[in-house]
């Protein structure tokens, strides 16, 4: 009996070490984003963080931001990647649902084959098309416009992937009901099918939308026009006139520039973490 | 009847069109095309046959290989940090009581941000004098470094960083695959008087020999490929001192920085063959492993 008590304390004891082990370490993680929002609100012009580091800002106030609000180009980088975000997740989830149902749920020549080939296109590294896709674009004359950015957006290897999965789980007893009525394929999908994606198509929303926000290399090549930065070209852009980088408006601009998704990945954290972590399941 | 099946068959290739279509002209075209480039000295409008020669001058050129032996040293340290790193906070958080919830989406709000917004932080954590990094680090007793003022750190400086961004998905797939293996085994390890630590080092990692060998793949394929953050702390030199300079800031560099689309493209291709190379011969490793 007292063996049982105190190996219950010694488990309790280990319990609670493990959660200041991993709180020290949650707070090193945390810590850059803790002090970036910090520095921001610190009413200050000088070039550099203040030193040493502190917690919470001394004079705090929210200088840096009407800065960047009355400066304004934030607020457009804002709209063009809200724009761009819109047409490829729109894009995304169109050819990625209708995709996945065929995989799934079809039957035609080829069909593994085809398959094959969309996983194959996750395989190859998106930078070998850079320089081909920045010449087609520029030859039909579309580059400094968002299309070259949204128009690749119909492939999406990894959502049809996701959905394939999701609509095997979906009963084939939901077709031949309307099989028998014989209604086509078309109205199959559109009418029966499409009502139930309502949990992959948010997955497909959410992972769509984070990857768009913050995509880089591409959208920086595309477009050299300055009016139509997105958020992170804008942020890496980012510096006064001289040259100089102020401590205080790039850790506001990067508070801003990350907010989106924090707000979508805190809202839908469930969503996203389980559609990451059968990612890696398929590793096995 | 018959026909009736073809015309079936055919709408099946009417949902699979938009994805085939984009396909085509993003990713077949392109790969192509790219290959072709790579032969030819281009400029973008005015083209001449090279032969091999695209090849040759990447492979003799001496900024190709410091970004090759760039992108390796820091894929390999990050790698080797990040895994066993992620897979032991995984381990401590797959057996807590309290708090499971909260530890995720602490450890996984780096991955789901933007690299560049995290670089752009960076910047001011890794600086030698005011940084985040070294105050913490002098305000524990452990020695400091110069991180980017300096070319030997300013490689370890994106290695942090990476690490730093990379762990919670390491942790989010590491937990999933930990909770995939079978209570069973555990059960009956502990009635053979096994404790905890044994079973995790007999039973838990034995058994995520499979998650390893996809965190390697693609952990590498991601590494080869870096190019952001080193473009955010470096610049298009990768500086300081090139230190930085990645495959894909040569292929940068040279593609859009200085209208060399041959030569860019003979480097995207050895990138390519590189990735591979590389992950067929991790598939081939790990398979070995499964098999013992």
């Amino acid at each position: 009996m007292k063996k049982n008590g105190s190996n219950k304390s010694k488990k309790l004891t280990i319990e609670i070490i493990k959660v200041v082990v991993l709180f020290c370490f949650g707070l090193i993680m945390m810590g850059p984003f803790i002090w970036m929002v910090s520095v921001s609100f610190e009413r200050m012009a000088n070039i550099q963080p203040p030193f040493p580091p502190r917690l919470f800002p001394k004079e705090f106030s929210f200088f840096n931001y009407e800065i960047i609000l009355e400066n304004g180009s934030l607020l457009k980088a804002y709209f063009n990647s809200f724009v761009v975000a819109l047409g490829s997740v729109a894009l995304n989830i169109f050819s990625a649902l209708l995709a996945g149902y065929a995989f799934s749920k079809g039957v035609f020549k080829g069909k593994k084959l085809l398959f094959v080939v969309i996983l194959a296109t996750m395989m190859i590294p998106g930078e070998i098309t850079l320089i081909p896709m920045y010449m087609m674009f520029n030859k039909v004359g579309l580059l400094n416009t968002f299309y070259p950015i949204i128009f690749p957006s119909l492939l999406f290897g990894f959502g049809i992937i996701l959905t394939k999965q999701y609509f095997d789980k979906l009963p084939n007893s939901l077709r031949e009901a309307a099989q028998i009525d014989g209604a086509s394929e078309v109205r199959i999908f559109t009418k029966i099918f499409l009502p139930l994606t309502g949990p992959i198509s948010a997955t497909l929303i959410i992972l769509s939308f984070m990857r768009s926000w913050n995509s880089f290399i591409w959208p920086m090549i595309v477009l050299s026009d300055q009016k139509l930065q997105t958020v992170p070209i804008y942020l890496a852009s980012f510096s006064m006139e001289d040259g100089t980088r102020y401590a205080g408006l790039t850790m506001g601009l990067a508070t801003a520039s990350i907010l989106p998704v924090i707000i979508v990945f805190l809202f839908l954290q469930k969503y996203i973490i389980q559609s990451v972590a059968l990612s890696g399941l398929k590793g096995e | 009847m018959k026909k009736k099946n073809k015309n079936t068959q055919l709408v099946w290739y009417l949902f699979l069109l938009p994805s085939f279509l984009g396909l085509a002209l993003f990713m077949a075209y392109p790969v192509m095309e790219s290959f072709r480039l790579s032969f030819f000295r281009s400029n973008g409008t005015i083209e001449k046959w090279a032969g091999i020669d695209n090849y040759i001058y990447v492979f003799k050129n001496a900024g190709f290989w410091q970004a090759v032996r760039n992108t390796f040293y820091i894929g390999f340290f990050q790698l080797l940090i990040s895994i066993p790193l992620g897979f032991i906070i995984a381990s401590i958080i797959n057996q807590m009581k309290w708090f499971k919830n909260f530890f995720k989406v602490i450890f996984f709000i780096p991955y789901v941000t933007s690299i560049v917004a995290a670089a752009m932080v960076f910047l001011y954590v890794l600086h030698p004098d005011m940084g985040l990094l070294n105050t913490l680090l002098s305000s524990l007793g452990l020695p400091t470094s110069t991180w980017l003022a300096d070319s030997t750190t300013a490689r370890w400086g994106v290695i942090i960083l990476s690490v730093w961004h990379q762990l919670g998905f390491i942790i989010i797939i590491s937990l999933a695959n930990l909770q995939a293996i079978p209570n069973d085994i555990y059960e009956s390890s502990s009635i053979d008087g096994a404790n905890r630590f044994k079973q995790w080092w007999f039973i838990t990692i034995p058994n995520m020999t499979g998650t390893f060998a996809f965190f390697v793949v693609m952990g590498w394929i991601g590494a080869l490929k870096r190019f952001s953050e080193t473009y955010i702390l470096g610049g298009l030199q990768g500086s300081p001192g090139r230190s930085l300079y990645t495959i894909v800031g040569f292929i940068y560099e040279r593609g859009f920085g200085g209208n060399e689309f041959g030569v860019a493209s003979a480097a995207a291709y050895i990138l390519f063959a590189i990735i591979l190379i590389f992950t067929i011969f991790n598939l081939k490793i790990s398979k070995m492993n499964k098999a013992n």
